[in-house]
């Protein structure tokens, strides 16, 4: 029963609708979420298929254990090409949305074709309505859930969707759900818009089916008593993710000026204590204790009395040390705007620092901008970009195309100046220092992202032993750890274990913070497999589970590789070896990533994979992963669905 | 119900917490200020922290005190430190 689960397909040209049930075989291998969507991606895509055309897919996944009381289970896994980067498209979502699809009878959906006209999915009772949205075109985030409640009478409807952002092909547009929970990156909300997708919506009554109720609902508390007693756990319930900032912005980790200085210097007004003074309460995702997510109204200007959610440790960088803005107001508006339209603000902010820089260095001119001062610190213009990148307007047309995009049409050397790896924004981390950190965004399989593989304990100072308890489990490792972050040594296993790791997580539909991400003594593998068992029945060893998010992750490169990406996308751009960085602590003062030492660990990076030199899987570890029937045409032959 | 194998990881984890201190973001000392303290300064090399506290028991570092961060850090560099 719990395993009975249902994948749509769905056809937006033709209006066809099949459904099949998902098979026990591929469930052991890919888990659920991102793991079966990358699964998904690969089947049913073509090589060289175009991110915003019909034949490209629009995935929804929900984690093996979404729906279920398992702690911070609610994530929703949405996937695609990418039409940011030419790559994995990739991106997930907490809320209550996958838990509501769940209770409708579908746990999978591949979306394919084009509506005529906008139109929106109900899915219900296990049936999938598609309809009209023509009336919905042009609404916000909130204002089309708000709308979709009241056409169908229900309150407890809970949609995915895009705003004006995804409608206007903003290559960074994003997918969202309730006020502020977005599935972020790499431009998912593009391909909504390219196939008229405004929304998926989602009611239902359906029993979810747990394998051993009251052993399940046991074994929940005690996790969300390990979870909600941890440190970082209590930090993020008073202060959400911008508690970072104290860290890493005293330190000198902050991307600041697009990439011209690591800190913001007497920033007091945005850090975490400051933006706590605003907040009216705090929100949080379906079967999640920890409410990391704040509420708060705007104070000032002309958006005075605003409500919205967050803000996010990457709204803080991307309104605040990115633009060389120190006004919490701006980091709130600019938050509540990336909310309204649907868009990354990580990637908003990255756009507006760069053309910021452009604008310093004269590439781009008042003409350019038609107008507007671009000058560091420029809290109206800020706002006022965020504005024009949704709508296309003026200079935010080419801002709202993905950064080589817009560098090829600005031209005059501007992709020099770009902080990106493959064609996706840094966080505004400054990953100098830390050659974990950075190593983890370069080879990432969706372009830089701290979300894939960041091992961001490395920043803790963590004795050796407290390392290789984590590192070492549940496959050994015997080779170096360090505390200090610094280092070179050892990093790459550590970037390794900590993207299969969230691999699995994004498998599970489990929230990263709730993992070895921000905290060291954090549920994993063993109390996953517990987990998965009495929740769903299905017996897996903790190093089934970690294979299985393996398997996830080398479907990515695989997927990458097809799309014709090789081991010269797995780099950093010139300035974090040209460049020391100029402030911060003398620990982290004078830094940068040395050429050579950094080849070397990308070369143990790939042989700890069992990839090759040049970063192929091989096909040793190909079969070892059940992954050898994936053939160079990209058919896949298994037909598994 | 939960076996003692299925406990054991996760209590061996946490028994490895701490409270009441932090970490140095200098020379990476564990301090532990008085509780409710504002600003504490590291005995080992002298950086001064402006100090929160996310519960009565637990401070974390806000920030650092700028006006003497960047001499001492001057300092530091100078010196080769």
């Amino acid at each position: 029963m719990s395993l009975s689960r249902k994948i749509a397909f769905v056809d937006l040209t033709t209006g066809k609708i099949e459904t099949k049930p998902i098979s026990k075989e591929l469930r052991r291998k890919f888990l659920g979420g991102r793991g079966l969507d990358m699964y998904l991606l690969y089947k049913h895509t073509k090589p060289g298929v175009d991110p915003l055309g019909p034949d490209n897919v629009a995935l929804i996944s929900a984690g093996l254990l979404v729906g279920t009381l398992a702690s911070a289970s609610s994530r929703t896994h949405v996937g695609g090409k990418s039409p940011l980067t030419g790559y994995v498209g990739s991106a997930n979502v907490g809320g209550f949305f996958g838990p509501e699809m769940r209770l409708a009878g579908f746990d999978h959906l591949v979306i394919r074709g084009k509506a005529e006209k906008p139109v929106y999915l109900y899915l219900h009772d296990d049936e999938i309505e598609i309809r009209d949205a023509e009336h919905l075109w042009g609404t916000d985030t909130r204002d089309v859930q708000d709308l979709i409640r009241q056409e169908l009478a229900d309150d407890d409807i809970q949609s995915l969707c895009i705003g004006q952002a995804g409608e206007n092909l903003v290559k960074y547009a994003c997918i969202r759900t309730s006020i502020k929970n977005a599935a972020g990156r790499t431009g998912i909300g593009a391909i909504w818009g390219s196939k008229n997708l405004k929304a998926v919506a989602a009611k239902g009554m359906r029993d979810i089916g747990i394998a051993q109720p009251k052993e399940a609902l046991a074994y929940n508390k005690e996790i969300i008593n390990q979870v909600t007693s941890a440190k970082v756990s209590k930090t993020m319930q008073k202060l959400g993710t911008p508690f970072i900032w104290g860290v890493t912005n005293s330190t000198g980790l902050v991307r600041t000026r697009n990439f011209q200085l690591n800190q913001l210097v007497n920033a007091d007004d945005i850090e975490p204590e400051s933006i706590e003074e605003d907040l009216v309460g705090t929100a949080g995702c379906f079967a999640c204790q920890v409410h990391c997510r704040g509420k708060y109204f705007i104070k000032e200007g002309p958006y005075k009395g605003t409500y919205d959610e967050g803000p996010e440790y990457t709204s803080q960088g991307a309104f605040g040390a990115e633009v060389g803005c120190t006004s919490k107001n701006t980091v709130l508006v600019c938050n509540h705007l990336v909310n309204y339209y649907g868009m990354d603000n990580l990637e908003t902010g990255s756009m507006i620092s760069w053309a910021m820089e452009l604008f310093e260095k004269g590439i781009l001119t008042l003409e350019d901008t038609g107008g507007l001062d671009l000058t560091w610190g420029n809290d109206e213009t800020v706002i006022e970009l965020v504005h024009k990148i949704a709508k296309r307007e003026g200079i935010g047309d080419i801002l709202a195309d993905s950064p080589l995009e817009a560098a090829a049409r600005i031209g005059k050397d501007s992709e020099r100046y770009l902080v990106h790896v493959k064609g996706m924004s840094n966080l505004h981390s400054d990953e100098r220092p830390t050659p974990a950190l950075a190593l983890n965004i370069a080879v990432s399989s969706r372009g830089s992202d701290h979300l894939r593989g960041r091992p961001a304990i490395d920043l803790y100072h963590l004795p050796e032993k407290v390392l290789r308890q984590i590192y070492s489990n549940p496959i050994p490792y015997d080779g170096p750890l360090t505390s200090d972050y610094r280092d070179y040594e050892g990093k790459p296993w550590q970037v390794m274990w900590q993207e299969h790791l969230y691999s699995t997580v994004d498998c599970l539909g489990i929230c990263k913070y709730h993992t070895v991400f921000l905290g060291p003594n954090m549920p994993a593998y063993e109390e996953w497999a517990n987990l998965i068992r009495l929740n769903t029945g299905l017996e897996l060893t903790p190093e089934e589970i970690y294979r299985a998010g393996e398997r996830g992750y080398t479907l990515e490169r695989l997927f990458n590789i097809r799309e014709g990406m090789t081991r010269e996308d797995d780099k950093l751009v010139d300035r974090y070896h040209d460049e020391p960085t100029p402030l911060g602590l003398p620990v982290v003062r004078g830094r940068f990533i040395d050429r050579d030492k950094f080849k070397i660990m990308v070369d143990e990076y790939y042989a700890h994979h069992e990839w090759d030199e040049n970063g192929v899987p091989t096909r040793e570890k190909l079969e070892a992963l059940s992954l050898n029937t994936l053939d160079k045409s990209g058919s896949e032959p298994s037909n598994l669905v | 119900m939960t076996t003692s194998k299925e406990r054991s990881s996760l209590q061996e984890r946490a028994k490895q917490r701490t409270t009441g201190a932090f970490r140095c973001l200098s020379c990476f000392k564990r301090l532990s200020p008085p509780k409710g303290a504002t600003h504490y300064t590291c005995p080992q090399c002298n950086y001064e922290w402006r100090v929160a506290w996310f519960t009565p028991e637990e401070p974390r570092i806000r920030g650092p005190v700028w006006d003497s961060y960047e001499q001492l850090t001057q300092d530091r560099m100078k010196g080769g430190k």
